[in-house]
């Protein structure tokens, strides 16, 4: 195939994979007089007002907000506890370890879809319905085993010298694992940050489930409801959806081969 | 209180100051429920009462006679059929086709691997706004002169299940291309060197050189994209909730209405442990792969 057919193939391609998103923003910009023009006319005037009246009058500056907690906490919780978890795994010695090695392995099979009914329990028993932490718990619990052994492979290349030498100069583990082990897996807190935050951003599931007062709701949740109050808002159902997709793609164009390399590697869950 | 650090209870206290948090949170928000999912599968709770009554195999034997799990179960299938045939053969050609370009190579992988960020609620919406009647898809096929194949894509029996498969491939398929491309890497570039040596055109040296180097990369997108595909809920529930009627039930919608709906926990939980075992076979198969490839 000559380089140009193959660019051109491409290309369309990659016009095609992207001009849902396009006409999506196209819509979102159109006064509404001007929906009667076929979807892949741009507009012709711009108009701010259905992301006002979204981001106010329906609540998205609200279910913003609480996205954006749930995900940041996400993110950097898990950073902490998955970390802390893969540290004692790789550098501890103690009975029990392949025990906990395969009930971490289990992690990676459980379908989160399959489990929602007792998860859902459960996470009343603790009066936790309808609070963040909740759902945060939920997340955590959920992902943490992607990550427990994304940090594992990056701690195994840490050189054996370099912590035992630490260790003499009488460091203390948590001194170890702060200042010589995690400078060295940079990499996986960065990608472990990204993919968190974006699963956590992106979930639906849990969070039908889990938070169902209004002012809990996070903007999955919020843009399901607006959809099915506001069928016909064209304008409006295209501009949430923007708010909701314009902070992960952002992540993503900045950070491409972080997560491309973290969604390669954490690809079981 | 200084501590020895060599000691054995200095060691036990870090221990435990470690490993605490992921295992406390893990075992009480995930594995606890995988156990107890199994335990409601044999009773007969409404997930509200205080009483659950031990009904042994019942709700399973009601599974084996329940037309509609058959009905999703089936679609399950046929489902994750359409979109592994998209994601597994589409993208590794268009991995393929990405290998062998290098002006616009960042460019074009953006574009392609995009949609994989979008959240399925935002893409259950963009999808619903184009397959209405009046949608863009369907003006693009009169545009084109096939108007003839114009339907309401979510509203046709015949239809639904595979424009919403095609809706999640668009969402996926780029994961399924840098897993390939990362395998294309890989190939020793002496076979190429060595089929064109030998007068291999482009296609033959695609058929004899690249698919059989990455058969194995092949292998986990299958297994990857089938388990995937299985535990889909939200974009199938946010456009059509498995209707028409049951078009496009598939197992998650079907154990969300009976299950968290109609609080039949137990029979719910029959469907849960369905999808469980499913998915777990095919991540295990899946895991021996990946290890015998590392190795």
């Amino acid at each position: 195939m000559g380089r140009w057919l193959l660019l051109f193939v491409l290309g369309v391609i990659a016009i095609l994979m992207v001009s849902p998103l396009i006409l999506t923003v196209f819509t979102s910009f159109k006064p509404t007089t001007e929906l009667v023009n076929p979807p892949w006319a741009p507009p012709v005037s711009l108009t701010y007002e259905h992301y006002v009246r979204v981001w106010t009058e329906a609540g998205f500056s609200r279910y913003f907000f609480n996205t954006l907690v749930i995900s940041a906490v996400d993110a950097v919780v898990m950073i902490v506890i998955a970390s802390l978890a893969a540290y004692a795994m790789v550098f501890m010695d103690f009975r029990g370890k392949l025990v906990l090695r395969v009930l971490f392995l289990i992690g990676l099979m459980i379908p989160v879809t399959a489990i929602v009914l007792p998860l859902f329990q459960i996470v009343r028993g603790f009066g936790l319905v309808n609070t963040h932490l909740g759902v945060i718990f939920a997340d955590l619990a959920l992902a943490v085993s992607v990550f427990v052994f994304m940090f594992s492979s990056y701690f195994v290349g840490v050189p054996k010298e370099l912590h035992e030498a630490a260790r003499i100069d009488g460091a203390t583990e948590f001194q170890i694992y702060r200042r010589v082990v995690m400078p060295i897996a940079t990499p996986a807190v960065v990608t472990t940050a990204l993919l968190e935050f974006l699963w956590s951003w992106n979930d639906l599931l849990l969070r039908l489930l889990l938070l169902t007062r209004d002012e809990m709701r996070t903007l999955s949740v919020g843009l399901l409801n607006f959809q099915g109050t506001m069928t016909r808002d064209v304008t409006g159902l295209s501009s949430g959806t923007v708010i909701m997709a314009i902070p992960v793609v952002l992540l993503f164009l900045f950070f491409q081969r972080h997560f491309v390399r973290g969604m390669t590697a954490g690809a079981v869950k | 209180m200084f501590l020895d650090p060599e000691s054995r209870w200095a060691r036990r206290l870090n221990l435990i100051l470690f490993l605490l948090p992921a295992l406390t949170i893990y075992i009480v928000f995930a594995i606890y429920p995988t156990f107890s999912v199994v335990e409601y599968s044999f009773t007969d709770w409404d997930g509200i009462s205080p009483e659950r009554d031990f009904v042994g195999l019942a709700n399973y034997e009601r599974l084996f006679t329940d037309k509609i799990f058959w009905a999703a179960f089936r679609n399950t299938f046929v489902w994750s059929g359409v979109i592994i045939v998209i994601n597994v053969g589409l993208g590794l050609v268009i991995a393929a086709m990405l290998a062998r370009v290098w002006k616009a190579r960042l460019l074009l992988q953006t574009c392609i691997v995009l949609p994989v960020v979008i959240s399925p609620m935002a893409v259950a919406t963009i999808w619903r706004w184009m397959y209405q009647p009046t949608g863009v898809i369907n003006q693009v096929l009169e545009g084109v002169g096939l108007g003839g194949l114009a339907t309401p894509w979510l509203g046709s029996p015949d239809a639904v299940l595979y424009a919403l498969a095609l809706a999640h491939s668009w969402s996926t398929i780029g994961l399924s291309v840098v897993i390939f491309l990362a395998g294309l890497q890989a190939v020793d570039e002496n076979l190429y060197e060595a089929a064109h040596v030998d007068g291999a055109n482009a296609f033959q040296s695609f058929r004899y050189v690249t698919l059989p180097a990455l058969r194995p990369v092949t292998a986990v997108v299958f297994i990857l994209t089938l388990t995937q595909s299985f535990k889909v809920f939200d974009i199938v529930w946010a456009t059509t909730q498995g209707g028409p009627v049951r078009f496009s039930e598939i197992l998650s919608t079907y154990m969300y209405k009976r299950g968290a709906l109609e609080n039949q926990y137990g029979y719910g939980s029959a469907i849960g442990v369905a999808l469980l075992v499913i998915v777990s076979l095919a991540t295990v198969i899946y895991m021996q792969i990946q290890s015998k490839e590392d190795r």
